[in-house]
């Protein structure tokens, strides 16, 4: 069994059990170089791009000459810029090997395109999808380009790996978390003894939040939690081994090089000891928007400038190792005092007397910058995964706006050719429409294609796949934050926008002023 | 109505609300409103449509059609047989979309128009193969006018599809292919008789064609109505339209697989938006080659386009092949991936 072999099954089941299943069978199966490669790539762990999407665009404009529309109207159609060059140009006539390895020679041969020069690249390129078959040819592109997505997630690898060598699944989480290095010996090292220190710096799997339920706050007995503010930052471990200070995300991603001014921060930490708290824009005592927080990632180089203009500092909210000691089957409280012991920016926390007092913690959030509250039982050990019962998020209600449906557009995926991505806008105060929000969820199936076939009979003009319609629907959107923004016509942007509703109910007159906006930017303290 | 630059006489078909026209014959092709004369292409519903007071079709054809329609005037042309209507020489001449299925040729001495219906150029054992057919102005569909749709090989297809069903038949799963229940079905159960002695169950609207195209001699692989077995799985693959993806009729099945044969399964996006886990791509419209090839092979110097991605189609006919084609906005125009 090959990667092709293996991507067919799980492209086509939608069952946990059988994915699994097929995961299982590949990873006993398979050439250990294969299935290791395989892991990297469904673990989202291939980090850059051997190949970038400009590279597919010009060797699809190469095959195309002239006619470069004529493709532009597939991907449109396709709606994924790797299948449509794939069932372009790969041989239709031939099926897949399903045995022998590819992902090695894959790589190997991409890593090679990726030095050519553009014109030679789209070359040779084009010859090399004509000899693949359709799936071969999508995979290959697919994995280059570093957008690999097949319906698994970590945990479920995970869980199949561990099956697969019947192994503890906690051990191999933890094992596999980190650094995974992609070679023939991986399934060995997994079975293998690993060395404390080895283990040290690698992050512990996350404890995540279940979304509070009204009917759980009433059976909740507040004299057992305890409540802090829930921040709208990036979760992350802080391990500060006897030797080194690791930062890592929750994605398993080492995000240590990114934040060198947390990791300063941390040398006076006593070391063998292991953080889980929040990396947060701004200082503790006038936090900036998630925005802010954004510009900081994914960045090449880190300068002196950056770290001036956009200071980020972590805020520790529990502790799971403490002078070496796994204290995560501690109870929290014991936990919590252990922080309090630390010099570290640290979360406050409240023991409420009634759930009243949490839901006025609640509604001071937004004041204090804060998304919501986190509510934890004093008692509960750090577990791993989402275990409903310890941790519960209780978020605040997001700001709502009515705005107007103005573009559409057919989206990726699994909604090619289905128009669900909304580009909807407010009125400015001399009556004109202004785009503030582009949002993709929040409709359900049936909602959709009937929007769909809407969107196709009201069409005023097409832009490429883009649609401007008859400004006629409104749609309530919920969004959890605004800040100003440059690149935005309205000067705005909104903090993970979606759709709540749509307002059959009313007509596009009634739909929100930009002034509401300004409003809600006022109150939020956020600018 | 179609623009008169195209043709210095009066065109021979024009467009009217109740659908394509040929005044002279005074006939309407594939009308979508009652009319007293209607030439029909195929009898699919977005074609044939009840209420007229004569119908003509292909002989092989009338048989579906008056299921479809109720017993009706219904006069049958063999393919190629010229009847005159109001001086106009008329001919069905063969499709290859379903059985019966045609293209319909006006002749009024001055010129050829060929209304092509739906079509395809690949060999489908149910029905007669397609014949090019010399004209001035040719009006075709262009439902799968995209370069991303060529249809691979009929062999590649079957041997994708036995090997799904009997991996779902080895893991105790029922396979269910979907597709439409005239043409389609019939085809993949012939294409399974041509290549095993394997049996299918069928839904009963796919029953009631079944018998229609054995009356016409055309062979299917053995098949039994699925309301008539009391088992609850099946190691025969069951055939059914694709509204009974969410039905009473499945739900007696347990576990059941479903797979869908359409072209538009040639695109991973739309499987994967539906709940359907498996397509095979089996069209009985032409892809991009063979709509090319049959403008090229009409000789036509004028071209209309109807159905689906008329837009890229003429384009592409306008300005890299340098033959003159116009868009046809007609009222059944249905755009890519809301095909029927």
């Amino acid at each position: 069994m090959n990667f092709v072999a293996l991507f067919q099954a799980l492209d086509t089941s939608q069952s946990t059990n059988s994915k699994r299943d097929a995961l299982i069978a590949f990873i006993r199966e398979s050439d250990p170089l294969e299935s290791a490669l395989a892991l990297e790539a469904l673990t989202d762990r291939t980090r850059g791009k051997r190949l970038k999407p400009n590279a597919l665009k010009q060797t699809a404009y190469l095959a195309f000459g002239e006619d470069r529309w004529l493709f532009e109207e597939c991907y449109s159609a396709v709606g994924d810029l790797s299948e449509t060059l794939a069932i372009l140009f790969a041989d239709q006539e031939t099926s897949p090997g399903t045995t022998q390895p590819v992902l090695a020679d894959w790589i190997h041969r991409q890593e090679e395109l990726g030095r050519l020069e553009l014109g030679e690249l789209a070359n040779e390129l084009l010859s090399l999808l004509k000899a693949f078959s359709k799936d071969e040819a999508f995979l290959f592109l697919k994995l280059s380009s570093g957008g690999f997505r097949v319906g698994v997630n970590k945990g479920l690898v995970h869980d199949a790996v561990a099956q697969a060598v019947s192994m503890d699944r906690a051990i191999v989480e933890e094992r596999l978390m980190g650094e995974f290095i992609a070679d023939e010996d991986w399934l060995h090292r997994l079975q293998s003894p690993v060395t404390q220190d080895e283990l040290d710096a690698r992050p512990l799997p996350f404890l995540l939040a279940t979304p509070l339920i009204k009917s759980d706050l009433t059976s909740l007995d507040p004299s057992t939690v305890l409540v802090e503010y829930k921040w709208d930052g990036i979760r992350a471990q802080l391990i500060k081994t006897r030797e080194t200070i690791r930062l890592w995300s929750r994605g398993d991603h080492d995000i240590t090089g990114q934040f060198p001014d947390i990791v300063d921060a941390a040398t006076t930490l006593p070391s063998q000891l292991i953080l889980d708290g929040e990396i947060l824009a701004g200082r503790p005592d006038h936090l900036q928007s998630f925005s802010d927080l954004q510009t900081r990632l994914n960045r090449k180089r880190i300068t002196y400038n950056l770290l001036k203009t956009h200071p980020v500092f972590f805020r520790a909210y529990d502790v799971l190792r403490s002078d070496g000691e796994d204290i995560r089957k501690k109870p929290l409280i014991y936990r919590k005092g252990v922080l309090a012991t630390l010099a570290v920016t640290q979360s406050l926390v409240t023991f409420p007397n009634t759930p009243e007092q949490i839901a006025a913690m609640r509604e001071s959030a937004r004041e204090a910058s804060a998304e919501g509250v986190m509510i934890k039982r004093r008692e509960s050990h750090y577990v791993s995964g989402r275990k409903v019962g310890h941790w519960w998020k209780w978020k605040l209600d997001p700001m709502t706006a009515d705005c107007v449906l103005i573009y559409a557009q057919a989206g990726h995926g699994r909604r090619a050719s289905l128009h669900s991505d909304y580009t909807l806008g407010c009125w400015t105060s001399d009556g004109n429409l202004v785009p503030v929000v582009k949002a993709y969820s929040g409709l359900t199936d049936a909602e959709l294609k009937a929007m769909d076939r809407w969107i196709r009979k009201h069409t005023l003009q097409k832009f490429g796949p883009v649609r401007q319609v008859e400004p006629q629907q409104v749609f309530e959107i919920g969004f959890e934050g605004i800040t100003r923004s440059k690149r935005h016509k309205s000067g705005l942007a909104l903090r993970f926008p979606r759709i709540l509703r749509w307002r059959q109910d009313v007509g596009p007159n009634d739909a929100d002023r930009l002034t509401h906006f300004e409003a809600l930017m006022k109150d939020s303290h956020a600018v | 109505m179609v623009s008169k630059k195209s043709c210095l006489r009066e065109p021979l078909i024009i467009r009217t609300p109740e659908g394509l026209y040929c005044p002279k014959a005074q006939a309407y092709i594939d009308p979508w409103r009652p009319v007293d004369c209607a030439l029909i292409t195929h009898a699919h519903a977005d074609h044939a449509r009840a209420g007229s007071r004569l119908y003509h079709c292909a002989l092989g054809g009338e048989g579906i059609l008056k299921k479809r329609l109720g017993e009706h005037g219904i006069q049958t042309h063999a393919y190629g047989e010229v009847f005159l209507l109001g001086g106009v020489r008329v001919s069905f001449h063969p499709a290859g979309h379903v059985l019966g299925s045609a293209q319909i040729r006006v002749d009024d001495g001055h010129s050829v128009w060929v209304v092509t219906g739906d079509y395809k150029r690949d060999p489908d054992p149910t029905c007669r193969l397609f014949e090019p057919i010399t004209c001035d102005v040719l009006i075709t569909e262009a439902t799968f006018a995209l370069p991303i749709y060529r249809w691979p090989a009929m062999d590649q297809v079957m041997d994708r599809l036995f090997s799904w069903w009997d991996h779902h038949v080895r893991n105790h799963r029922t396979p269910v292919l979907l597709c439409y229940s005239l043409g389609k079905a019939q085809r993949v159960m012939a294409e399974i008789r041509n290549r095993s002695d394997r049996s299918v169950l069928v839904h009963s609207a796919v029953a009631n064609l079944n018998l229609e195209y054995e009356q016409q001699g055309i062979e299917l692989c053995p098949w039994e109505r699925a309301t008539e077995t009391e088992k609850n799985t099946s190691t025969d693959l069951i055939i059914a339209p694709p509204q009974a993806a969410d039905s009473a009729f499945l739900r007696r099945f347990q576990s059941t697989e479903l797979a869908m044969a359409s072209g538009w399964m040639q695109v991973r996006g739309v499987r994967r938006r539906s709940t359907i886990n498996q397509g095979f791509v089996v069209s009985d419209h032409a892809d991009w080659d063979g709509l090319i090839r049959t403008v090229k092979d009409s000789g036509a110097s004028q071209v209309y386009a109807t159905h689906g991605e008329t837009r890229v189609f003429t384009r592409y006919l306008n300005d890299c092949l340098h033959i003159n084609a116009e868009r046809l906005e007609t009222a059944f125009g249905i755009e890519a991936g809301t095909d029927q």
